[in-house]
């Protein structure tokens, strides 16, 4: 039977309401994905209304693209069909927060900005710093597996989202996981739904594991002559006692970003805890730079929200995220500096890294299409060495059009994935095409 | 169900005569794990020593519908490692290998039969450690830990199983040898591993495991409190947690089971106490000592009767040694119990010992507690004599209703130790028929024919072959023409 699109929309408006159904032209732009304009962008007020509208796009074939903030459109294959925009950035309600026992139940669209400030006063927090953290929806960084810094301590939201709420492509409202930090009952469904960047359903409602703001958190910046030289001091300190909260490599241009002063490279290595153990272990630290002959400097409070703004894409700019292994730290930063200069000898690069964990976040501007799929390749052929990965988190339609944003994935675990997908969202509503293998 | 002659010489092609038991006397060994309420010996056991082994085992006994249940040490409490319907037990006590070491990416790569804490021995001299530390460590196989994914005592602050699992090579139902996961911090696509972890050999059977190893902490400090209140001792927990404290481990004891140890080793608990707290702290030198002090005066303010610190390793084991024997000093109370495992919110541990002392009263029975205090995880001991049938009974109600009492407080019905035949008919308290619904298909993808430990982790479902089916929502009238 063929599905009147004035119906469609009709159908929306009963669901969400009038004044949460867009299809003017203003919107509609406003909501392009990669180039592909969607008829109607809907904004559901609930969970409910979420649900309807996912089966009711289902039962009309409609392509369905879920969105928080918006911060992440450029990671993945460019959509095959857009009709809808699913903008859960409505559905931000606090359901539960249970200070004593460090968990909180939150609707999906709220933002970590705002998560963070409701929990700062227990002197709790979530602990993840992805660039542009404070305005990302907690959803979208559980749809894209986001992180940064703070990784090296506190690992992603696969360690911190106890229980989620989705909805099925069928507009099905499913419930996986629990509310308490520990439970083994059933097959670890959140897992599952941290980076499947909402293929397998949209996210509704997490629960989350929280942690203890640290009493105090202070940081040294380790000033080096190579890459070479920080994969040392790295080595040196994953070795100690030392429990350092965020490890991070910049290189050169990085530095000159964060710091008046120029170096090749340099490790950040913030310490948190009790204010005795984080200035002992800051005393062990300069022990340990020194000793390697390193200059080592403290740095202000501000750093790393001035890391933030760093390693952010200026306009032009494509984000790769490499992943290799801690121990090949210094092989990595020159596999990836020999590919741009090799491919794109006219490029910017910028890079930082956590160090402690091999994986990298690097910053290419100022290299045409071609070139930047190149450097994107010749990167892969490298880690393809440690089994690592490369990935465009960031990227122009062309560029992701021209090379696999996502990379290879094994035969055997792409058919498990593949037979996953199948099995959820047979008809590919959510996010059609954009996850790895065209899936 | 008995196998076909051929059926078996396959079989025996494949692990070689000394590596397939088929003898009645030989399979009784393997009709139950710790669990031995749940009695179901296997047709055949094969222990294989290598992964293709397990493979061509598996694609046999896929062609033949036979069902096969992997087993580690049959150290498991959940009923897991047994064979309701008979089948293939895949055993992989052969398969105890460290295949690799690599500290500088801290991991280790093991055969699925290894030790747990033959890892850490062998680890240890150069400072690291395999942080999953189950009860069984001296006897389970990681294998196995990976499977149910295990927790242990010092999980509060380290996490459980999944949390240092990389990678693993499993060969799934469906017949493949695959590779989830591995020594890279990231892969694209989903995270089959993390799903896989847990999956208690429905998804298929593990041959390799990649796992983190942590550096040795610089100091430890362990610290016993008793309380003449399990309140105060509960407030005391949450006091702790509140000032921002993570402890390696926080564990209590509550009054019979404090009795029941101090009759038997004399592990020297005051007399007087409901329940006693034993708090261990890790890490950098100055940060224990600044938390663990902080941490025995918050015992103090909540009325402690006693607050010891343990000053050497000698005096840290014998505060460990009364928890640590606990489950063996219950015997003195009764022939045998049931062992519970489920987990309520952390705030609402006050809560739900009042609700076990009225459900033992209501039952007749009596219940020990032992628990991870820190995360809520709850061990209540349901004390019988099973030479009592109608005691028997009452256990069992009890611990039913115990069950629904934790979820009710918005907690699950298992912490650490797995499904299994178990708790499989307790997760529709729990979960919701589209739940339950995703977790079946999630499963076939893995094992389309369900030949994998049939009858664990998930309950029967009434509608035969589609699982439950969940309701779909309305789609508003009138949206077609």
């Amino acid at each position: 039977m063929p599905v009147a699109a004035r119906s469609i929309g009709a159908a929306f408006v009963t669901i969400a309401g009038r004044d949460r159904v867009r299809d003017d032209a203003g919107s509609l732009t406003a909501a392009t994905v990669d180039g592909l304009r969607p008829r109607w962008v809907v904004r559901p007020a609930s969970i409910d209304e979420l649900s309807r509208a996912l089966a009711l796009a289902h039962d009309g074939g409609l392509a369905v693209i879920p969105r928080g903030a918006g911060s992440a459109l450029e990671l993945g294959n460019p959509p095959s069909r857009v009709d809808v925009v699913l903008d859960v950035s409505g559905l931000d309600q606090v359901i539960e927060y249970n200070s004593d026992d460090l968990t909180i139940t939150v609707q999906a669209g709220i933002s970590a900005g705002t998560l963070g400030a409701l929990l700062a006063p227990h002197r709790q927090w979530l602990p993840l710093d992805p660039p542009g953290v404070a305005a990302r929806t907690v959803g979208g960084i559980t749809a894209t597996n986001a992180s940064g810094p703070l990784r090296a301590r506190y690992g992603t939201l696969r360690d911190l989202l106890l229980g989620v709420r989705f909805v099925q492509a069928d507009g099905v409202v499913t419930w996986g996981g629990s509310k308490v930090v520990k439970s083994v009952s059933g097959y670890d469904v959140p897992k599952l739904m941290v980076g499947a960047l909402g293929t397998l359903g949209v996210l509704a409602e997490l629960t989350l594991r929280l942690h203890p703001l640290p009493d105090t958190e202070r940081a040294w910046l380790v000033l080096l002559g190579s890459a070479q030289a920080g994969q040392a001091l790295v080595e040196r300190l994953v070795d100690s006692p030392l429990q350092p909260s965020r490890v991070e490599l910049f290189d050169a241009s990085a530095l000159r970003l964060l710091l008046a002063e120029p170096a090749s490279a340099g490790v950040a290595v913030s310490i948190a805890s009790v204010a005795e153990a984080v200035r002992e272990q800051g005393e062990r630290l300069s022990a340990m730079a020194k000793a390697s002959g390193a200059r080592i400097v403290p740095l202000p409070d501000e750093f790393w929200s001035k890391v933030e703004s760093a390693m952010a894409p200026p306009p032009g700019f494509t984000v790769l995220h490499v992943a290799s292994l801690a121990g090949r730290l210094a092989d990595t930063v020159s596999a990836i500096e020999d590919a741009v200069r090799a491919a794109a000898p006219r490029a910017e690069v910028r890079l930082s890294g956590g160090a402690s964990l091999g994986t990298f976040r690097v910053l290419v501007g100022g290299a045409s299409v071609s070139e930047m799929a190149a450097v994107t390749t010749r990167v892969r052929a490298w880690v393809a060495e440690v089994e690592g990965s490369v990935v465009v988190a960031r990227g122009s339609v062309e560029l992701r059009r021209a090379v696999d944003p996502w990379g290879p994935v094994e035969p055997g675990p792409f058919a498990l994935m593949r037979a996953l997908r199948d099995e959820f969202d047979p008809g590919r509503v959510l996010n059609p095409g954009r996850y790895v293998g065209g899936l | 169900m008995p196998l076909s002659g051929s059926f078996l010489q396959e079989l025996e092609r494949i692990v070689g005569a000394d590596g397939l038991v088929r003898t009645p006397e030989g399979r009784l060994v393997y009709e139950c794990d710790m669990h031995t309420f749940y009695k179901g010996a296997p047709d055949a056991v094969a222990l294989p020593k290598r992964a293709e082994e397990i493979l061509e085992i598996v694609n046999l006994c896929r062609r033949e519908r036979v069902p096969i249940v992997p087993r580690g040490s049959g150290t498991g409490l959940i009923g897991g490692a047994m064979a309701p319907v008979g089948g293939v037990m895949i055993g992989t006590n052969r398969m105890d290998a460290i295949l690799e070491i690599d500290l500088p990416n801290r991991c280790a790569t093991v055969q699925p039969g290894l030790i747990n804490l033959s890892l850490t021995r062998a680890v240890a001299s150069r400072g690291y450690f395999f942080a999953p530390d189950p009860s069984s460590q001296m006897v389970s196989s990681i294998g196995g830990n990976v499977a149910t994914n295990a927790g242990g005592p010092h999980c509060l602050k380290y996490g459980i199983t999944t949390n240092h699992v990389l990678g693993i090579e499993l060969v799934t139902g469906s017949g493949e040898l695959v590779r989830l996961g591995g020594k890279a911090a990231e892969r694209p696509g989903y995270d089959l591993l993390g799903t896989a972890v847990g999956s208690e050999g429905t998804f298929g059977i593990v041959t390799a495991v990649t796992v983190r190893l942590l550096h040795t902490a610089e100091a430890v400090k362990t610290i016993l409190a008793s309380f003449t209140a399990i309140e105060d001792a509960s407030e005391a927990v949450s006091a702790i947690i509140a000032a921002g404290i993570v402890p390696a481990a926080l564990e209590m004891l509550d009054e019979l089971m404090i009795r029941a140890i101090n009759e038997g080793t004399g592990a020297g608990y005051p007399k007087d106490a409901a329940a006693v707290l034993l708090i261990e702290l890790d890490g950098p030198a100055a940060e224990v000592e600044a938390q663990g002090d902080r941490a025995a005066r918050i015992c103090w303010e909540r009325g402690a009767l006693e607050v010891r610190v343990a000053a050497d390793v000698a005096e840290r084991a014998l505060l460990w040694k009364g928890r640590k024997e606990a489950a063996g000093a219950v015997g003195r109370l009764a022939p045998t119990y049931l062992l519970q495992d489920a987990v309520v919110p952390r705030s609402k541990l006050p809560a739900i010992m009042r609700e076990l002392i009225a459900i033992g009263a209501r039952h007749r029975v009596q219940i020990a507690n032992v628990f991870h205090a820190g995360d809520g995880n709850l061990h209540p001991l349901i004390l019988y004599d099973d030479r009592d049938p109608d005691e028997l009974e009452r256990a069992k109600a009890a611990n039913e209703e115990l069950l629904r009492a934790c979820i009710e407080m918005g907690g699950t019905v298992t912490g650490e130790h797995g499904v299994g035949l178990d708790k499989a008919k307790n997760l529709p308290l729990q979960y919701a028929e589209a739940d339950l619904n995703f977790m079946y298909r999630l499963r076939r993808a893995f094992d389309p024919d369900a030949i994998m430990n049939p009858g664990k982790l998930l309950p029967s479902h009434p509608a035969c072959g589609e699982g439950f089916r969940p309701a779909r929502p309305r789609v508003p009238d009138g949206a077609w023409i």
